[in-house]
């Protein structure tokens, strides 16, 4: 029963993988293709970590503090990458309609001026 | 549409390739003559309970000490190659402050990035990891630190003399094994100590430290020379 209920929690952690990879080849561009490839990403390790965790329960601490590290570094990471992405230029989807991140800035801009 | 013909060619070949491999791959039941001695040996001899760790720090030393003394040249040549001044494009540009997140998060996770970097380094004679490995985590995380603080300067000089420290540390420890025990870098030097403790090996974990050191610092430096 234990050995079941681990093996659906990691197959549908690797569902999450394997759609973040998908995103990654069908979305537009940069941004939402990072944002795909990280969500998805971490839903799925974490998902996978937790079947894990059920398999083994004595693994249990060491893989909350897998599950941790990669809930740290995983959108931080993408993050920095998009945020470098939109520095640069870019390019987006012709079908974007707003940037934030580009009002922010030029905000900023002007309360610095 | 040749594009899409020639992408689909291909993945069929790979198919085709790696249909082959895993039709014919059978599992070894046995370990092979030389498997079994080291398995033997390593634990027995040299009191390691890392195998791939007992073979490369001792057996094969002589082999790791030549991969030390490539890193050192990569290391040197990049310094050749990019210590100039910055490009004026570069100069003339502002640098764009790290984003709060990147500051923040880097302030969580680095403590964790160099205890997990000193703990590979010195767990390597008794689980995965060992000196190299350890060394990169450690330039992983100073690479972080330099992405949440563009301002911050590695002091090169006291990183290169760390670094060369070790590198001649590690040598006479080689050298020591040639009087005290069997031969160069031989780690009979110390105590084989209590087997899967911290402490036990001989001088593997010693020599294990110091690649670490060795390796994190000239890491740092080839990271930091790419920033400018």
């Amino acid at each position: 029963m234990q050995e079941l209920a681990g093996s659906i929690v990691i197959l549908v952690g690797a569902f999450f993988l394997f759609s973040a990879g998908l995103g990654l080849l069908r979305m537009p561009d940069v941004f939402t293709r990072i944002q795909a490839g990280t969500k998805a990403s971490t839903l799925g390790n974490i998902l996978v970590l937790a079947g894990l965790g059920i398999y083994h329960p004595d693994w249990a601490l060491k893989l909350l503090i897998v599950a941790y590290f990669v809930l740290m570094t995983n959108p931080l990471s993408s993050h920095a990458l998009s945020r470098a992405a939109h520095a640069i230029g870019t390019p987006m989807a012709e079908t974007t309609v707003a940037d934030a991140l580009r009002e922010a800035d030029e905000a900023a801009e002007e309360n610095r001026a | 549409m040749t594009k899409r013909v020639f992408s689909l060619f291909a993945v069929l070949v790979f198919a085709v390739i790696f249909a082959g491999i895993v039709g014919g791959y059978s599992e070894r039941r046995t370990l092979s003559p030389l498997a079994q001695h080291y398995l033997a040996s390593v634990p027995q001899d040299l009191g390691a309970a890392n195998i791939v760790t007992g073979i490369l720090i001792t057996y094969r030393g002589f082999d790791t000490l030549g991969e030390v003394a490539v890193l050192f040249m990569v290391a040197a040549g990049v310094g050749i190659l990019l210590d100039g001044s910055p490009a004026p494009e570069r100069q003339a540009r502002e640098d764009r402050a790290p984003s709060e997140l990147v500051e923040n998060g880097a302030r969580v996770i680095l403590p964790i990035i160099f205890l997990f970097g000193a703990y590979v380094i010195m767990n390597g004679h008794l689980s995965a990891g060992g000196g190299f490995q350890g060394g990169a985590v450690v330039a992983s995380g100073v690479m972080l630190l330099m992405l949440a603080r563009p301002g911050a300067q590695l002091h090169h000089g006291f990183l290169s003399v760390t670094e060369s420290l070790a590198g001649v540390v590690y040598v006479a420890l080689g050298i020591l094994g040639l009087w005290l025990a069997d031969g160069f870098l031989d780690s009979h030097i110390l105590p084989k100590g209590e087997f899967g403790t911290l402490v036990s090996a001989g001088a593997i974990p010693v020599i294990s430290a110091l690649l670490g050191i060795k390796v994190g610092a000239e890491l740092s430096v080839v990271i930091d020379r790419f920033r400018r």
